[in-house]
């Protein structure tokens, strides 16, 4: 589903953010990519939804190799991404409800079909009763919520998670990591980007860990190693 | 194609009104900033109507000797006629001559007396010519000062008005100069607001921008409500413009065109008559210009 070979990132003008990395991840398996700040965990995410692009080595996507992707396909690659910031990235002049909208507005999803999806997708995530108001009215945990039924409501076949809970408390980064397993039991492939060490260990799922940009550990169920 | 224009209109009234301050301190620096270049062409236009009107009082008299015939006169009005500097040529016969200078005379009775006294007609036919501008009174000059015509012109008015004509044409060019350099200061200034304004305003969407394009939106997605916004100020603040400057004429123009009283010159009339100019102007201005500021701040957001 995911794969990357030699990939390397360099930032100008000699700043490494990855070395060398090659890994696979496949269809429905959720991963936890693992490291301190500033280990390259954001690049990678970042490469995966060509918001940038790698320095050498390639990066393929399902079938499609996106290492050197027209500006143009971008859009369409993210319309089959899902992705949940750490810093909810919501719409803050649209309610809930045009937030979510959104993710299929931009896709040219019929109205019709908008309406009828979106309350659903806000049910699932517990927010059925709030999509009429805005980013600012609702509580952080809310906000991720809101972000997540954004992520899914086009049903990706992946969904990236960078740091879902680093603004949350442990109550609400529990709900939001639950909500994600309950993702990936759907059959979505989940990667999530973290360095909060009792949410990996107690996962026991696979994870990647990095270390200054190169792929350290990859364990089938591992745990917070660093 | 249709749920697009759908979308885009509907995100760009959303905007509009969710950041209704933002757009409403949009607004007034367009209106106040096209309000400023309106008024400033408006009086340049207006202090060359003024010059031009003041010039086109201005014309040449040629007195001919009384003992030249008609057909001779005629055929230097013919011949001047001809001249593409000439406007127009009037022509008074000798007895036409007689009877406006009793006329203006009427009250003197001494001059009267000696005129009547007279058994011939003692004034000559009198050309009175217009030029086309007052900078072709020289090379018309010129023409009649010619040999040909030495036996038959007694006088001409230009060399007492030459000096007012000269000054008349100094006047003219350099109010043309001031004029076009404050309207050319005035339009950079207003271009720089206005880029400004839009700029500061997508400025303040920049994340939007950005999250719009991490989720999946185009550039054309995210780029058309905003260009459609600004098309609203643009379009807005010609209304608003328009519903200030219209009503302020009305109260300050009698006033103005008392001033220019006796001149071809109505400051009123000037802008009602040029109305639909005036608002196309306008939009262009405002629109074109709000709307390629957009395109252009937009373009730097655009690159997530």
């Amino acid at each position: 589903m995911i794969r990357f070979k030699n990939v390397t990132k360099i930032y100008p003008p000699d700043t490494y953010a990855l070395k060398n990395v090659t890994l696979y991840i496949r269809a429905g398996e959720f991963v936890s990519i693992v490291g301190q700040s500033g280990t390259g965990k954001t690049t990678l995410i970042k490469l995966i939804i060509a918001e940038e692009k790698p320095t050498r080595g390639e990066v393929i996507i399902g079938d499609w190799n996106i290492t050197d992707i027209k500006s143009s396909e971008i859009p369409i690659l993210r319309r089959q991404i899902g992705v949940v910031f750490q810093d909810f990235k919501l719409l803050p002049r649209k309610t809930i409800f045009e937030n979510v909208a959104f993710g299929m507005e931009v896709a040219g999803i019929h109205q019709k079909r908008i309406h009828d999806i979106v309350p659903q997708v806000l049910k699932i995530v517990g927010l059925e009763k709030k999509m009429d108001r805005f980013p600012p009215q609702i509580s952080g945990g809310e906000q991720q919520r809101a972000v997540i039924a954004r992520a899914l409501v086009h049903r990706p076949k992946i969904l990236v998670a960078d740091e879902p809970t680093g603004n949350l408390d442990s109550i609400n980064s529990q709900e939001i990591i639950n909500l994600l397993l309950k993702i990936n039991e759907f059959g979505t492939t989940v990667v999530l980007v973290t360095h909060n060490r009792e949410i990996v260990n107690s996962l026991r799922k696979r994870v990647i860990t990095i270390d200054q940009g190169t792929v350290i550990s990859d364990q089938s169920s591992g745990k917070y190693i660093l | 194609m249709w749920l697009f224009f759908f979308r885009t209109i509907k995100f760009a009234f959303q905007g509009f009104i969710r950041n209704i301050w933002l757009s409403i301190v949009t607004i007034v620096i367009l209106v106040l900033t096209l309000f400023s270049v309106t008024m400033a062409a408006g009086i340049n236009v207006l202090a060359n109507q003024a010059i031009g009107s003041v010039q086109d009082k201005v014309d040449v008299s040629v007195y001919f000797k009384p003992e030249v015939q008609e057909k001779d006169v005629l055929n230097v009005q013919n011949r001047l006629e001809s001249m593409a500097q000439v406007q127009e040529v009037t022509y008074t016969s000798a007895d036409e001559a007689l009877e406006i200078f009793k006329a203006k005379h009427a009250d003197d009775p001494i001059i009267l007396d000696s005129i009547n006294q007279l058994d011939v007609n003692p004034l000559g036919a009198t050309l009175v010519i217009k030029a086309t501008s007052t900078d072709q009174y020289p090379a018309i000059i010129t023409t009649l000062d010619g040999q040909e015509y030495a036996t038959l012109i007694q006088d001409k008015s230009y060399d007492d008005n030459q000096k007012v004509i000269g000054r008349l044409n100094d006047l003219s060019d350099r109010v043309q100069k001031i004029g076009f350099g404050i309207s050319a200061v005035f339009i950079i200034i207003a271009i720089l607001i206005i880029f400004n304004t839009i700029r500061i305003n997508i400025y303040t969407h920049r994340e939007e921008i950005g999250i719009m394009k991490l989720v999946g939106a185009s550039n054309w997605f995210v780029r058309a409500p905003f260009l459609v916004e600004s098309l609203l100020y643009g379009l807005l603040a010609v209304v608003i413009c328009l519903g200030i400057l219209y009503p302020l004429l009305s109260v300050i123009g009698p006033q103005i065109n008392t001033f220019f009283e006796g001149y071809d010159l109505n400051f009123t009339q000037y802008f009602s008559t040029q109305f639909w100019q005036i608002v196309g102007w306008q939009i262009l201005f405002a629109v074109a210009l709000s709307v390629i500021s957009s395109l252009i701040a937009i373009s730097r957001y655009l690159r997530v």
